[in-house]
């Protein structure tokens, strides 16, 4: 009796993850679908980039997803920091030293974004940081639950 | 612990969503910039030197304020040698205000003229490097720049010096009509004197004279030139030799340019 409504609750709580991450993915891509052609006027100046924003929500959401399905066990911050850091990653390959130069017909633009990378990398390693904070929160919490019931009475 | 990581996790999304609303809201703005160049006038200053003026509207519609906005131009001949270099700038252009600037180049002919007095009597092109750069919304400073070929005409194309024809003036002097010929290509008035020294084929001057001329811009220009010259040197300057011919005018002083006859 046990047994099965223990297997239940499983099966509810895994379920309400999957709903839960489904939701999330849905509203970052809903973000990105109402944001693109906001954008766009930017996006027409690079080529290529539009592909690359693309592969880059795909990654994005496949991480969250994945940490939103492992959420209450040590995976969970794993995956969190690990999209924290995958983002960084993408923000220093795409954008380099913040300067972006592209050719368009005759003309030659060329973009400082140098203080929009130094902020959003700054908020990038403010994510890791609380992500491996949470991490160690986890695991202290988990060492105080096991040692507490380790206590003789 | 758990309060302080909620808290720095709040607070981060809340700048997440700060600059991403900030970032978007400044590309959104970039569609409503409108940039319109007028037509590019020359005009003679008071100091002899060719003025390049060039208006430029600027209308902001966006919602983010343009700040240090500054034009650039360079212009070089075909050698790419700089003729001129030239600035303009607007320090702030608020939103939903539209400025109207007037960039201005000046050419000086003489430097023109230094390396290439083609440009006197061929037209060519100029090279200008147009670059414009501004700060949008304090934050994103970007710049645009481009090449493009400027048309130059020529002031006194085609310029030529027909044959001379040679009329008794008095039982000492001949009279000498010289015609003189050319097209004005250039974006300005010409206004001057020319002056024409004539030699025989030894060398020797035979004759003087000197003209004012007036050439509107884009029209051609005929004239004659006379000379009184003494009836002995009639025989061998009808024969051949040379013109030195001179310009002078408010803009550039060229000469001489060495045409032979005969």
């Amino acid at each position: 009796m046990v047994e099965e409504k223990k297997s239940k609750n499983l099966i509810k709580d895994v379920s309400f993850r999957i709903a839960k991450a489904t939701v999330k993915a849905i509203l970052v891509y809903l973000i990105y679908f109402l944001l693109a052609p906001l954008l766009a006027p930017l996006f027409e100046l690079v080529p290529g980039i539009m592909e690359s924003i693309e592969a880059f929500i795909a990654i994005y959401i496949a991480l969250m997803i994945i940490g939103d399905i492992t959420a209450r066990t040590i995976f969970e911050h794993i995956f969190r920091t690990a999209r924290a850091l995958f983002f960084m990653a993408y923000l220093l390959l795409s954008l380099g030293d913040g300067v972006i130069s592209t050719s368009y017909e005759n003309f030659s633009l060329t973009l400082d974004l140098t203080a929009f990378t130094a902020i959003a990398l700054s908020l990038s390693l403010l994510n890791v940081a609380a992500s491996i904070l949470q991490a160690i929160n986890f695991m202290s919490d988990k060492a105080e639950a096991d040692s507490n019931l380790q206590t003789p009475r | 612990m758990n309060v302080a990581i909620r808290a720095l996790s709040l607070a981060t999304t809340i700048f997440w969503i700060l600059l991403i609303a900030f970032i978007t809201l400044s590309a959104f703005s970039l569609k409503d910039l409108n940039f319109s160049l007028d037509e590019p006038k020359f005009t003679v200053t008071a100091e002899g030197e060719l003025l390049f003026s060039l208006p430029l509207s600027i209308e902001n519609r966006g919602y983010c304020d343009l700040k240090d906005f500054q034009l650039a131009t360079v212009f070089s001949d075909a050698t790419g040698k700089v003729i001129s270099t030239a600035k303009s700038s607007v320090p702030l252009i608020a939103h939903g205000e539209s400025v109207t600037l007037v960039h201005n180049a000046t050419l000086s002919m003489d430097d023109l003229l230094e390396n290439a007095g083609q440009y006197l009597f061929n037209d060519a092109n100029l090279t200008a490097q147009v670059a414009a750069g501004l700060t949008f919304a304090d934050f994103l400073p970007a710049q645009i720049s481009t090449n493009f070929t400027f048309p130059w005409g020529a002031p006194l194309y085609n310029f030529a010096i027909d044959q001379p024809t040679f009329e008794p003036f008095n039982s000492t002097h001949s009279l000498v009509a010289m015609p003189i010929s050319f097209e004005n290509h250039a974006a300005f008035d010409l206004e001057g004197a020319i002056r024409v020294m004539l030699f025989d084929s030894a060398d020797s001057l035979i004759g003087e004279s000197q003209t004012r001329f007036q050439a509107p811009m884009y029209s051609p220009y005929r004239g004659d030139l006379t000379f009184y010259i003494p009836l002995n040197a009639e025989s061998s300057a009808a024969q051949r030799g040379h013109c030195d011919v001179y310009f002078s005018t408010t803009l550039f002083e060229y000469g001489p340019l060495v045409i032979p006859y005969g």
